[in-house]
């Protein structure tokens, strides 16, 4: 489990968490959303031990990340927004470093870097030196190179940045095996369909702090949807409505002849921009 | 928490196959003094007497170049940023300390290897001295001691830049002043008034002390230099410590 309390953190006059707290249970996939700057990075540091909050805890499968980081490590799988990664060294050199500092030694770990090799589909890299790799191979790497131990916990920041449709499923379907055995994924994306597709619970993150939490389709049930009315003369009128069956009839009646209807649902992209705007508006 | 042997291990053999993988730095410093000892020893030996411009030929191509490999060390810390595979090195269990020791002590292990080539080629091919056991231990200490120095130094430097550029431009003008400075390219007593009253501000000069000192069988004098080495290799590891604890590299 991943337990966040009222994390603070302030970068001189600019605040990036202001008191942030997330919980994230064994098996539980959540998407952590948000604009940039909103302090999703800012909390991955923290919970990996790189940074140090001003205020507030956070806990890896029960360990305190300040006061045993090296229990809370052992527990924990990064797998960062930027591609960090030693280009020189082959990609068996660059699992067999993350796997060996996490504790995994001579059998084990060859095990271990041959089930995520298969499972991210670097099977046949393995013996290539990293830097000539494509992005989306990398990031493959790097995913596997955060999966070797089987940590508790995974936080995995964007990790499909710049992957094509090939890989970003193959990420995907790890990221589900995963949550399935029952590690507490924290997954931080701005790529709303891929949280559909993991069928994760939200975090929506602004300013600081988690705005909103729950599963997605109580978050979208508040939010109202969208009847399309195409007419014959080619404009168009948007409407709407929480109830578009209901609504949809009395809407009709006396209109001009209309050439198509469509009745939109709200999406993730529209929980997030309402949120902000609800944010926005506090401010 | 105690340190984690297995963990220092792993660490040793990755930061290996780094530099096993990338070695051409490391090749051109022991190549390229060799080449000069061999063209320089004749005209040494003629300006000085002759053991001791053999002396001044060996352990003057060592400190130059050795110097010159501040930039293998600071390419190391510098590439561990610019990959951003410090943060992810820091995210695992391993305590900062290990991960200290298994990233410092395969530099050590090179730039000791890099000294041990030059001089055991220096006395294969240039017949350098070495008077029995005692000069041997001091030569050793020395050459572990400048080591150590070299790679605090180094340190601070990979952590001070913001790119290789700027890495090789530093490295290069300041291997080669200090160098100079030191002695290690004409004997001192060659050198203009101002740069001998400057000489011992050099790391090289007091490199350069040591290696002679360790090689007449010295004891006092290789441990005066050896000294003020690590003090200089002290105040460049805090000032490394002090870089690390204010470098932040965005994941």
């Amino acid at each position: 489990m991943l337990r966040a309390q009222g994390l603070v953190k302030r970068f001189g006059a600019q605040t990036a968490l202001d008191g942030f707290g997330l919980t994230v249970a064994p098996g539980e996939i959540v998407g952590l959303i948000g604009h940039n700057g909103a302090g999703k990075t800012t909390f991955v540091e923290i919970a990996a031990g790189l940074v140090r909050p001003d205020a507030g805890t956070v806990e890896i499968a029960g360990f305190d990340v300040r006061r045993h980081p090296g229990a809370a490590r052992a527990r924990l799988g990064l797998a960062p927004q930027q591609l960090a990664l030693y280009p020189t060294a082959t990609v068996r050199d660059n699992l067999a470093v993350f796997g060996g500092l996490a504790g995994l030694r001579r059998r084990a770990l060859r095990d271990a870097i041959a089930e995520v090799a298969a499972a991210t589909q670097v099977e046949p890299l393995l013996g290539r030196r990293v830097g000539p790799l494509s992005g989306g191979q990398q990031r493959r790497v790097q995913t596997a190179s955060a999966l070797l131990h089987r940590p508790a916990v995974l936080l995995l920041d964007e990790p499909t940045v710049g992957a094509d449709p090939d890989t970003r499923q193959a990420l995907l379907s790890v990221v589900r095996d995963r949550a399935a055995a029952g590690t507490a994924i924290c997954y931080t994306t701005h790529y709303l369909p891929e949280l559909a597709d993991l069928g994760a619970s939200l975090a929506v993150v602004a300013a600081g702090r988690v705005i909103a939490r729950g599963e997605q389709d109580e978050l979208l049930a508040a939010l109202p949807g969208e009847i399309r009315l195409g007419f014959a003369d080619g404009t168009e009128r948007r409407v709407p409505s929480r109830h578009p069956a209901d609504d949809l009839p009395g809407l009709l009646a006396g209109l001009p002849p209309l050439s198509t209807v469509d009745i939109r649902r709200p999406s993730l992209d529209d929980l997030y921009h309402s949120l902000r705007r609800e944010v926005r508006d506090a401010a | 928490m105690p340190l984690d042997t297995q963990r220092i291990g792993v660490l040793l053999r990755h930061n290996l196959i780094l530099v096993g993988r990338d070695p051409g730095h490391l090749i051109a410093y022991i190549v390229m003094p060799m080449v000069l000892m061999l063209l320089e020893a004749p005209l040494y030996r003629a300006a000085m007497r002759g053991s001791l411009g053999t002396t001044q030929v060996v352990t003057g191509m060592l400190v130059m170049f050795s110097l010159l490999a501040l930039s293998i060390v600071g390419y190391a810390v510098l590439t561990e940023r610019t990959w951003q595979t410090w943060d992810r090195l820091r995210a695992t269990p391993a305590a900062p300390l290990e991960l200290l020791i298994g990233k410092a002590g395969t530099i050590l292990a090179v730039l000791v290897a890099q000294q041990a080539a030059l001089l055991g080629f220096g006395a294969r091919v240039l017949g350098l001295r070495v008077p029995g056991a005692k000069a041997m231990g001091l030569l050793c200490l020395a050459v572990l001691c400048w080591g150590v120095t070299l790679l605090a130094g180094g340190s601070a430097l990979g952590l001070a830049v913001r790119s290789p550029g700027q890495l090789s431009a530093i490295s290069d003008i300041a291997g080669l002043v200090l160098t100079g400075l030191g002695g290690a390219l004409a004997p001192l007593s060659a050198m203009p008034g101002w740069a001998r009253v400057a000489a011992p501000v050099s790391p090289g000069y007091w490199a350069m002390a040591a290696l002679r000192a360790a090689l007449s069988g010295d004891t006092v004098g290789t441990l005066r230099a050896v000294g003020v080495l690590l003090a200089l290799a002290g105040v460049a590891a805090g000032y490394a410590c002090w870089r690390v604890s204010r470098t932040r590299t965005r994941l």
